[in-house]
């Protein structure tokens, strides 16, 4: 387990303050954050290179706070590598190996086995991530910090190398946690997703969950949700009429049917949030447009007039313009083709209850 | 045409600018480089032919080489940990420990002996303790040797925490989540790291430990380093016998710093 308790920490005129979140043992943790946020100095305090000021660090069951870097298990590798200028690739990779049979075993399974024979100076950077990657597996550490560590693979080795991380990381039963800008490779690699902004920890837990139930607005527009309205909220009676006829079910446990109003749109959905102004957050992707109301169950369905076409490959985001309010919705590009989506189109853009998430 | 004679006049003024600031240079060079040319021009021969038959100056050269070589190994000893600390922690009075340092390089260096005579001279509880422990100062090659000290340690304390600061504090990061205790981390990655670094600083620590006069003239006038002997042979006999002696010097201040600086100009050709 690796786990932060109110943990602060002071690198130059940066702050990180009182950030707690843990990683199980065996788990794969992962840090987003906008730049500037901290993520770097996060690793660094846990690796013990920048000392706490605060709080505390637990690894395995041990506080390990006050341990010296080289007694706490931890292997970091940064951005930018670090790979020691004056030693041979070989020699990095073995520089804090048990024996040089790991060393050999791991820069074979990272590929990095290729590059033994070349000076560090004339590696490039994804060869320099690569290279640092093994050295640090090949210390054969307990926790693993990793600080976006694929961002200079080209794309084929960095699916290749994340595979072989992610399976030496389940063999050796590591706790990893890895910095990424990355939102479909925190989804990919992450057990637990930690979101940190200006040196705190906003919200952290299974990566699903935090993409689909961000704590604020902020946090959902900066995970790329689309459609994040301000409205204001109002409890519905279980047996409203505007609501589930005869199937209390969904408002057990301590929900609430809830109408919620942003500007001439009005939209249904069930939770605990309490009445009052607050945020609706609706991904593009539970938003489906069809050219005619729809006769499925989706509770909510705004008619409205397509305002914006951006095809992205595969994918193609709709704006659609319903009363005013710009609602995005993403969907194939072969279903955009189909339904002859062009600027100007009526269309029904409809959700389902349980896709709007308020914070 | 009307419309190019404001810009015409600010490139011109452009022009006269650059052309005075380039004869100011050439100038300030060439009273640099003209002296130290005429002097080993004019005596460097000569000087080294007097090495074979000079007993005086080959004994002040060799105390000289000795003694700057001494200054400059305890600078190194005592000045490497302090250049670290001073590069690389963030503590009270790092700004004192700094300008304590520079102090030397800016007070006259007759000043410095002097202060030094203060603190070694007999009549000091330190002098005296040292004395009473067998080991006089002033008068010997110790006194040269802590005269060199003083004048040129804070030339290899700057130069190595320049060396040191060069190299990211990551690579020692590194180095720690790997298994290295600070020491070993140490000696592993920042100190090869900065390795070319210190070696320059030394030998400009070296070249100007050589060259002392003001601190040395007051501490310890006999047995004499070379440049004492040049003053002395200047005083006593004049520019013809002070030449050969002062040529010498001038060589041996020059040739490893000359060497540093080839060395470094391949390395970089090299990368």
């Amino acid at each position: 387990m690796l786990e932060c308790r109110s943990l602060s920490a002071r690198h130059g005129s940066f702050e990180l303050a009182d950030v707690s979140f843990a990683v199980p043992s065996g788990q794969y943790g992962v840090v987003i954050g906008p730049a500037g946020s901290g993520k770097t100095t996060l690793l660094e305090t846990i690796a013990g290179v920048v000392p706490a000021t605060a709080g505390a660090l637990w690894l395995h069951g041990a506080d390990a706070t006050w341990l010296a870097p080289e007694a706490r298990g931890v292997s970091l590798v940064y951005q930018h590598a670090y790979l020691f200028p004056h030693l041979s690739v070989a020699e990095n990779i073995a520089y804090g190996a048990p024996t040089a049979e790991v060393a050999e075993l791991v820069a074979k399974r990272l590929g990095a086995d290729a590059l033994t024979g070349r000076p560090v100076r004339a590696l490039s950077g994804g060869e320099r991530q690569l290279v640092a990657l093994a050295r640090a597996f090949a210390r054969r550490p307990s926790v693993l910090l990793l600080d976006e560590p694929f961002s200079a693979l080209d794309p084929r080795r960095r699916t290749l190398v994340r595979r072989e991380v992610r399976a030496l990381h389940r063999e050796w039963g590591l706790t990893t946690l890895q910095v990424t800008h990355d939102f479909t490779e925190a989804g990919l690699l992450g057990d637990v997703a930690v979101l940190l902004d200006s040196g705190r920890a906003l919200q952290s837990g299974a990566p699903e969950e935090v993409f689909r139930r961000p704590a604020s607005p902020y946090i959902a527009e900066f995970l790329g949700a689309e459609n994040v309205l301000a409205g204001v909220v109002r409890h519905l009676e279980d047996k409203s009429p505007d609501w589930l006829e005869g199937a209390p079910a969904p408002i057990a446990h301590g929900n609430h049917a809830i109408e919620f109003t942003a500007g001439p749109l009005t939209v249904y959905t069930i939770g605990d949030f309490p009445p009052g102004d607050g945020y609706a957050v609706i991904r593009a992707e539970e938003i489906v447009l069809s050219l005619e109301a729809p006769a499925g169950s989706a509770r909510n369905r705004f008619r409205g007039v397509v305002s914006e076409l951006a095809t992205l490959g595969a994918l193609t985001r709709v704006t659609v313009d319903a009363q005013g309010v710009q609602l995005v919705a993403s969907l194939t590009t072969r279903s955009a083709k189909e339904l002859a989506i062009a600027p100007g189109m009526h269309v029904t853009a409809s959700f389902k209850a349980m896709a709007v998430h308020l914070c | 045409m009307s419309a190019s004679v404001p810009a015409a006049a600010p490139r011109a003024l452009h022009r006269v600018i650059g052309v005075l600031a380039a004869l100011a240079s050439s100038l300030l060079l060439l009273f640099l480089a003209v002296p130290i040319g005429k002097l080993i021009g004019a005596g460097g021969v000569e000087g080294i032919r007097q090495l074979g038959g000079d007993a005086e100056l080959r004994a002040a050269l060799v105390l000289t080489a000795l003694t700057a070589t001494a200054a400059t190994v305890l600078g190194m000893l005592g000045g490497t940990p302090l250049a670290y600390v001073l590069a690389r922690r963030d503590f009270r009075g790092r700004a004192v420990v700094s300008a304590l340092l520079d102090l030397p390089l800016l007070i006259p260096h007759p000043v410095a002996g002097i202060a030094l005579l203060l603190l070694l001279g007999r009549d000091s509880a330190l002098g005296g303790a040292l004395l009473a422990a067998g080991l006089r100062v002033v008068g010997t090659p110790l006194g040269i040797v802590a005269a060199m000290l003083f004048v040129a340690a804070p030339l290899y304390i700057s130069g190595a925490r320049e060396a040191f600061a060069r190299v990211d504090p990551r690579f020692e990061a590194v180095a720690r989540t790997l298994g290295d205790a600070p020491l070993r981390a140490f000696l592993r990655i920042t100190l090869p790291l900065s390795r070319r670094g210190l070696i320059a600083s030394a030998v400009v620590m070296w070249a100007r430990a050589v060259s002392e006069f003001g601190a040395i003239v007051v501490l310890t006038y006999n047995p004499k380093v070379a440049s004492v002997l040049s003053y002395d042979r200047f005083t006593s006999f004049g520019l013809r016998e002070a030449l050969p002696v002062a040529a010498v010097l001038a060589l041996i201040a020059l040739v490893p710093l000359t060497a540093l600086r080839t060395l470094r100009g391949a390395d970089e050709g090299a990368a």
